[in-house]
C-alpha cells in the first residue's frame, strides 16, 4: 500500500512465499517492487531467532529502501 | 476468445488454463452468457469493482462467465450478483482473505422472498451438503469468480495450508420459517420483504452436539455453553486473535430450546458472548505467539460485542447445531457484509 502511495517502501518475504510475492507485485503494476527474502519459517521461530533474523537483515532492508538489491 | 472442437475439448482446455476449481465446469458460450447477462438486468460491461489479490475488474459479464461456468440458472444471478458485490465490498478484505494461510471461505447466508424467487436456495436438510442445485452453484459462482477475477489460486496467491470443502461451494438459506427468531437480516436493518446475503469469511462448520433435558433454563444455559465452546474454543483463531466474528447455526429444534427459556436472538447473542472468554493466564501458557502480553488479569474475551456473534436457524431439526469460527484477521478483522438482492431489476427470460 505505501509503495502505491509513492512511499519508500520494502516487502519482507519468506522464502516460501517468495512467489506469492512476485504475483501480488505484478498484480500491482509493480514487478519490481523491492523485496527482501528472509528465511521460512520466521513467524512463530520465537523472539530470540526474530531478532537474529532482523539483525542479519537490517542491512539489506536499509539498502532495498535506499534503491539497491 | 477461446475455441475449441467440442464440448469436451473445451472444458479440458478451461482445466488446463487453471480456469476450473477442478471440477468440470460449464463452457460458457457466448450465447450462455448473454443469457446471464440478460438475467442481471445490467450492463455487461458495467463494473461492480476489483477482486483481489489479482485486482481483477469484475464486470458483469465476467460474473455470468464465472456463473455459467457453476452450473447457474437465470434465477440465480441476483444472489450470484450480490454476493460478489458483498466480497468487493472493502470491508471484506478479499484480497487479504483469499491470500492468507487459515482456512476461510465467503459463507452466503441467504434471506427473505431471494430464498424461493432464485431458483430454491435451502435452509433445510443438508442445506451446506450436495444435491441442492441453487445452493451449490451460487456458491461455486462466487468461488469461479474469486478464482479467475480474484486470481486466488492454490499455493501461488492463495496461501491456504489446507483450505477446506467450503471453499468449493458455501452458500445456504435461512429456515426463516423453522425460526423462532425474526429473520437474521431484520436483525441487521433491513426490512423482511427484502432480500439480502450476509457473507461472512468463515471455517468450515463444527458441529455442537447437545440433547436437551426438558429443563428450559437449563438446556439454554447448557447449549449456549457448548455453542460458545465450539466457537471460541482456545484452538480457534478467536480466541487466540480475539476480535473477530462468528457464525452460529442452530437447528430448529436447538433454537426452540431457546425460544423456550423466552429467549430471542439478541439475548443468545449476548449469553454467548459472556461464555466466549478465557482467563488471561490460560491464554498465556496455551496461546504462544499469540498470548496476550502485560499483566492484565480480566478475563479475555474472544468478541468485542455480541453483534460479532452471527445466529441463525438452518438444517434439519435433531441434536446437532453447527458453528464457523473464524480468521479474524485483516484490517477489518472479519467482517459480515450485507448486501441486498435486487429481485425487480432483472429480466425475465421467455
Amino acid at each position: 500500500m505505501a509503495a502505491t502511495l509513492g512511499i519508500p517502501a520494502v516487502s519482507l518475504v519468506t522464502e516460501k512465499f517468495w512467489p506469492q510475492g512476485d504475483f501480488v507485485a505484478n498484480s500491482l503494476g509493480m514487478p519490481d517492487l523491492p523485496r527482501v527474502q528472509l528465511p521460512h519459517p520466521v513467524a512463530g521461530t520465537g523472539t530470540d531467532n526474530m531478532r537474529r533474523v532482523a539483525e542479519t537483515m537490517a542491512e539489506r532492508i536499509i539498502a532495498a529502501l535506499k534503491g539497491g538489491t | 476468445m477461446l475455441t475449441a472442437p467440442d464440448e469436451n475439448e473445451a472444458v479440458e482446455m478451461l482445466h488446463a488454463l487453471r480456469c476450473t476449481d477442478g471440477l468440470p465446469v460449464v463452457v460458457p458460450t457466448r450465447e450462455r452468457v448473454d443469457r446471464l447477462v440478460l438475467a442481471s438486468g445490467q450492463d455487461g460491461d458495467m463494473v461492480l469493482g476489483t477482486m483481489g489479490p489479482a485486482g481483477g475488474i469484475a464486470t458483469v459479464e465476467k460474473v455470468a462467465v464465472a456463473a455459467v461456468m457453476a452450473g447457474c440458472l437465470p434465477d440465480h444471478m441476483p444472489v450470484v450478483m450480490a454476493a460478489v458485490q458483498a466480497v468487493i465490498d472493502p470491508a471484506f478484505d478479499l484480497t487479504e482473505m483469499q491470500s492468507t494461510t487459515h482456512c476461510t471461505a465467503p459463507l452466503i447466508i441467504v434471506n427473505g422472498p431471494a430464498r424461493q424467487a432464485c431458483g430454491g436456495i435451502t435452509g433445510g436438510f443438508g442445506a451446506l451438503g450436495p444435491g441442492h442445485r441453487a445452493n451449490a452453484s451460487i456458491g461455486r459462482a462466487l468461488r469461479l469468480a474469486m478464482l479467475n477475477i480474484g486470481g486466488a489460486r492454490p499455493g501461488e496467491s492463495d496461501m491456504a495450508l489446507l483450505g477446506h470443502p467450503g471453499k468449493f461451494t458455501y452458500c445456504l438459506a435461512e429456515d426463516e420459517e423453522s425460526s423462532p427468531f425474526p429473520p437474521l437480516h431484520t436483525s441487521l436493518g433491513f426490512q423482511a420483504e427484502d432480500s439480502v446475503v450476509t457473507v461472512i469469511g468463515a471455517e468450515a462448520p463444527h458441529s455442537v452436539l447437545y440433547s436437551p433435558t426438558g429443563d428450559a433454563s437449563e438446556d439454554a444455559r447448557c447449549l449456549a455453553e457448548m455453542l460458545a465452546i465450539g466457537i471460541s474454543n482456545l484452538a480457534t483463531n478467536n480466541a487466540q486473535l480475539r476480535n473477530g466474528a462468528a457464525v452460529v447455526v442452530l437447528n430448529p429444534e436447538h433454537a426452540q430450546v431457546f425460544q423456550k427459556a423466552n429467549l430471542g436472538r439478541e439475548s443468545v447473542q449476548k449469553i454467548l458472548y459472556g461464555y466466549c472468554f478465557h482467563p488471561p493466564e490460560l491464554l498465556r501458557s496455551k496461546a504462544g505467539g499469540f498470548a496476550p502480553r502485560g499483566e492484565d488479569r480480566g478475563p479475555v474475551h474472544a468478541f468485542r460485542s455480541h453483534e460479532d456473534i452471527l445466529v441463525l436457524v438452518a438444517g434439519g431439526s435433531g441434536l446437532y447445531s453447527m458453528v464457523m469460527p473464524t480468521w479474524c484477521a485483516g484490517p477489518h478483522v472479519n467482517r459480515f457484509v450485507t448486501r441486498p438482492v435486487l429481485l425487480n431489476a432483472f429480466c425475465e427470460i421467455a
